[in-house]
């Protein structure tokens, strides 16, 4: 029956992903910003928020959050969905990302690598990080909450480890080594067909290779997070909410505990896989540290500020874990400017940024060490730590939690209720 | 379940398009053989058309009903299946011509299909309110001579098994929808829907064609089904409809005059909630639906109508005056609870509602200029959000009737675009008296006589005792074994009997004033009307129950009932602390309250209108208990006999 949403006369339109006509509406015009983003256009430019992403250093930030992203939406299935605390992510990532080099990358005296064309090295990094997530979750399927948050990260310092134990995949020393770039060719020594890591011509563009690198990762998540919402209701799905809820009901229930905990690890792990060779691939050359807690507990705040259980809130939040620091540094950027160019507020602003030595201010836009006045990339970390204080205080459900009120209040339009 | 349309052959198709176009009596077919039969007496009963609607529209949605949270459809094509199905089961139970087929259920799809099966085998059907009690349950069972009852779950099963069985000898059969429970019984009686449906179509597979001939043979004055009165004086009593009684208030339905221009089509929506039993549930839904080709949602219950409204959107759509205010008071308290921001908003809301309603009303109706103009700004800020929730956005006609409504609440209701138009009818004419009609509406009458323009349609106000008389074809052929009741239910000149005083007003409407039975005569020898201010009294929210007293005594007293949600709601925002409904109707704050509503009806009426003394009903009447009955009317004599002490106190 048109028009009216709250028929449904089967299971399969009840759980629709799109089930209304403006939902679609509103993400085909999203999609198309989010494609068009990227380039000059005449009237998007003059959008505020939008015109500086075209801008490459932005950009570049926007490709990682978006590599961000796809590991993220494998921590959130398994936090998320399943309920099981994490803070080995960045294991997985690495598992993937270390799978892309071995397979992709060149070949030398000290160092293995197969030289591999992408379309074989990417999957097979999901792929063994998924078949990794496998052999580890027996261990971790046994233990709860705390427990399991410790077995998860003794899996970071065994990864760290094991880069020591085989340089000849890691690369030597603090350095590194390269990762392949992301280009697909047909086979090993081939021209590649299709190169996203350089700049180049596509049909009457110029396009450089931050733009075709978005492109690109942009079609991988939408994708992955189509898959990710797919899997929340598909049965397997509804197992995983089921064991987060109350796992020994769900286990009454007649679900499989076991089964589905090891499934929940397994998908999570081959996202992670994903997304760290993707990154790694990105970020052209890394050190095995970077695969450390602290990007563990990133993915954690992220899910936290962007809203457990939901691929939308997941993709706010890395988005806004990923790029915050940049938009401080904007904003600390932009109050310099009005503190020294004079202004209305221009005293304010003076009072609170410290310009160099021996102006008094709470912020520098000096590079100092940690202490008074603070650095930029300090306040920048004090934001972020009592943001995510915040929503655990005040906004459990994160980002999407806030959207959520939004469209209650209209939902309920005109009573409360 | 196995489908054997290939029963019904399909040359019949075309017969049905020629049949509805001939407008009704003359056809009947078997097979690809047209028997034209000499004008009034083959009926083409409700069974027929419900054939018809499974040629033309095969794929086309009847019937929704709501399982485990999701809409199952039944289409046209599967409905009939069911209904032929079904009555191939009567008649291999033996279910012969004028055999009574009772059914005491809430509103599914089986009480419709079992309801048309019976009329296709020439089957009377019998409605019994899933509320009545086990001993009337008895009577009813008795007085009718049922001999096949459908009981829908256990609770159902339970009243019937109670009885003791050789005083209900007739029934041969117990059907029930709901296996949990009734399983483990041991009666040979038992007999659960999908056995039941399996023995008609092994019947069916048997002997093709014969429940088509059966139907076919329909006489017009075949009684088609009995409605029991509600019987707020004596025992209830059988009201028997014939299918030419049915088929004369069907042809109401597409009289688009009544409406405002516009029939109802086969788009129309419609959900069905109220007891089928009654006949204005009856006529409104199953009527309708078989006649025109509409959709019937039925609701889970009566608590989720608000919830079940919202999902399906009715376009048209018939309430009770109580269900109505239910719906405008959960609008005001809802209201009332919303933050700052949004009060203010709908208090906007609320005064354009009042403008454009007092506008629409003055003028018939119809929009004036200027109601138009701040219904189109109000639409998109307020009332298409309000109508949303109410579940009435789609609604483009609805009705009122069985109990008289505030013509605030109307006025309202208009206000906001949802057109409701007050009806009057009673079973015994199958509800055709009286209706407003859009542009000609006038607010506290309940309308014009309906048959304007008909020769066979008489209405007249008796001017000696002011009683309402109707003669047409609609009116019944008389209660079942009560050949005297009936024959004191005409006048000489065969005219019926409403039983109802009415008054013309401005020479065109009609007003009720109360019904005969019910006119109380004052010691001082005063004729009063006690409904006029009751209802008066019924018009505050706070007020549930009102029933005025006087007969043979020197004043007006008054016994009411409060409305538990409001009141509640009220004492919340007082801070009043109470404990159960008789601890709140006798706080002083609670009987100062009402106090103030009767002061406030006083000033509308006489000196020797006026309610001097009042008492609080100390529980909230009930079926069960014998106040009510279960249309939820006061039985006045047990009332009487159950608050004695009370009204006594009153006048000492």
């Amino acid at each position: 029956m048109r028009g009216r949403p709250n028929l449904y006369t089967s299971y399969e339109a009840e759980s629709q992903l799109m089930p209304t006509r403006t939902k679609k509406v509103v993400l085909g015009l999203f999609l198309v910003v989010a494609v068009l983003m990227p380039f000059d256009l005449p009237i998007i430019d003059q959008l505020p928020v939008v015109r500086f992403l075209g801008d490459n250093v932005w950009l570049r930030l926007v490709n990682r959050a978006l590599c961000f992203m796809i590991a993220a939406l494998g921590l959130n299935i398994l936090s998320g969905l399943a309920g099981q605390i994490s803070l080995g992510h960045t294991f997985f990532g690495g598992v993937g990302a270390y799978t892309a080099v071995l397979m992709g990358g060149k070949a030398s005296s000290n160092l293995w690598g197969w030289g591999l064309p992408m379309w074989l090295w990417l999957p097979a990094a999901g792929v063994v990080a998924a078949a990794v997530g496998i052999a580890v979750a027996p261990a971790a399927v046994r233990v709860r909450g705390l427990y399991l948050g410790i077995v998860t990260l003794g899996l970071v310092f065994i990864g760290l480890h094991l880069s020591r134990v085989f340089p000849e995949i890691a690369g030597p020393g603090a350095l590194g080594r390269k990762w392949p770039r992301m280009e697909l060719r047909l086979w090993k020594e081939d021209e590649p067909f299709l190169d996203f890591s350089r700049d180049g011509h596509w049909l009457w563009f110029d396009i450089n290779k931050n733009q075709k690198t978005y492109l690109f990762l942009l079609v991988v998540v939408i994708v992955m997070a189509w898959m990710a919402a797919n899997l929340a209701r598909s049965r397997t799905g509804r197992a995983l909410q089921a064991i987060r809820d109350r796992d020994v009901a769900a286990e009454i229930m007649g679900v499989p505990e076991y089964r589905y905990k090891t499934t929940a690890f397994a998908i999570s792990s081959f996202y992670a896989g994903i997304g760290g060779a993707l990154f790694a691939s990105l970020s052209v050359q890394l050190p095995p540290e970077q695969w450390s807690l602290i990007g563990a507990v990133t993915f954690i705040a992220a899910l936290l500020i962007g809203g457990m259980g939901r691929v939308s809130g997941v993709l706010m939040g890395s988005f806004f874990v990923v790029t915050s620091h940049r938009f401080v540094e904007e904003i600390v950027d932009w109050m310099k400017h009005q503190a020294e160019e004079g202004g209305v507020f221009s005293g304010f602003f003076d009072f609170l940024i410290s310009t160099g030595q021996g102006d008094g201010g709470f912020v520098s836009v000096m590079e100092t060490a940690l202490g008074y006045p603070l650095p930029v990339s300090a306040l920048d970390e004090i934001i972020y730590g009592l943001l995510i204080i915040f929503f655990l205080l005040f906004e459990p459900l994160g980002l999407y939690g806030i959207w959520i009120k939004i469209r209650n209040y209209w939902k309920g339009w005109p009573f409360s209720y | 379940m196995v489908q054997p349309l290939a029963l019904i052959s399909l040359d019949v198709l075309d017969l049905c398009d020629s049949q509805s176009k001939t407008n009704g009596q003359t056809m009947a077919l078997t097979d690809g053989e047209t028997l034209v039969v000499e004008e009034s007496s083959r009926a083409v009963t409700i069974a027929h058309q419900i054939r018809t609607m499974s040629l033309l529209r095969p794929e086309k949605v009847a019937m929704r009903e709501k399982d485990f949270g999701i809409w199952q459809e039944y289409t046209w094509e599967k409905t009939w299946d069911l209904v032929h199905t079904a009555a191939h089961g009567l008649l291999a139970l033996g279910v012969d011509v004028g055999d009574r087929v009772s059914i005491q259920s809430e509103n599914r799809p089986e009480w419709l299909i079992l309801d048309f099966a019976t009329v296709a085998v020439r089957g009377i059907t019998v409605g019994f309110y899933p509320t009545n009690p086990t001993a009337e349950v008895e009577y009813l069972l008795t007085d009718c001579g049922s001999i096949l009852h459908l009981a829908e779950d256990q609770e159902q099963v339970d009243r019937v098994l109670e009885i003791d069985s050789s005083k209900i000898a007739g029934v041969r059969k117990i059907l029930y929808c709901e296996p949990r429970g009734v399983q483990q019984y041991d009666d040979e009686r038992l007999l659960a829907w999908d056995d039941f449906l399996a023995i008609g179509l092994e019947h069916r597979l048997a002997h093709e064609h014969a429940v088509e001939d059966r139907m076919d043979q329909a006489h017009v004055d075949d009684v088609m089904t009995l409605v029991y009165t509600s019987g707020t004086t004596g025992p209830p009593k059988g009201a028997m409809l014939t299918h030419a009684n049915v088929a004369y208030c069907m042809s109401y339905f597409d009289d688009a005059g009544l409406r405002g221009g516009r029939a109802p089509s086969n788009d129309d929506v419609q959900v069905c909630y109220l007891p089928l039993c009654h006949v204005a549930e009856r006529i409104f839904s199953t009527f309708h639906a078989a006649h025109i080709g509409l959709t019937l949602n039925f609701a889970e219950s009566i608590d989720t109508v608000q919830e079940n409204l919202r999902e399906v959107q009715p376009t048209l759509f018939f309430a009770v005056p109580r269900i109505w205010e239910k719906l405008h008071a959960g609008v005001m308290i809802k209201g009332a609870d919303a933050s700052a921001f949004k009060r203010l908003w709908l208090g906007f809301g609320f005064f354009l509602a009042g403008v454009i309603g007092r506008d629409k009303v003055a003028n018939g109706g119809l929009h004036t200029f200027r109601s138009r103009l701040l219904a189109a700004i109000g639409y998109p800020l307020v009332f298409r959000a309000l109508k949303e929730r109410l579940g009435l956005r789609r609604c483009w006609y609805a009705g009122s009737g069985a109990a008289p409504i505030a013509p605030e609440i109307l006025e309202f209701f208009m206000g906001i675009g949802v057109p409701v138009y007050e009806l009057y009818g009673m079973t015994e004419n199958s509800a055709i008296a009286t209706a407003n009609f859009p542009g000609r509406l006038k607010l506290g009458t309940v309308g014009e006589p309906l048959g304007q323009n008909r020769p066979e349609f008489g209405f007249r106000i008796d001017e000696e005792t002011g009683e309402i008389q109707v003669k047409h074809p609609g009116v019944f052929a008389g209660y079942w074994n009560k050949p005297e009741q009936t024959a004191e239910t005409f006048t000489d000149d065969g005219w019926l009997m409403t039983g109802d005083v009415g008054e013309w007003v401005e020479g065109t409407h009609v007003r009720l004033v109360d019904r005969i039975k019910h006119i109380i005569i004052t010691s001082g020898g005063k004729n009063i009307s006690p409904s006029e201010i009751e209802n008066s009294l019924k018009t505050s929210p706070y007020v549930k129950e009102a029933m005025v007293i006087g007969d043979r005594r020197k004043f007006l007293s008054a016994l009411i009932g409060i409305e538990l949600d409001t009141v509640g709601d009220w004492a919340l925002r007082k801070n009043i602390p109470y404990t159960t409904y008789r601890d709140l109707s006798e706080k002083p704050e609670v009987l100062e309250l009402i106090q103030g509503v009767i002061k406030e009806t006083n000033e509308k009426f006489a000196r020797v209108e006026e309610v001097k003394r009042f008492r609080m009903i100390p529980k909230e009447l009930d079926h069960e208990d014998g106040e009510l009955t279960a249309t939820q009317k006061i039985k006045r004599s047990s009332m009487e006999e159950m608050f004695n002490e009370l009204i006594e106190e009153m006048y000492v």
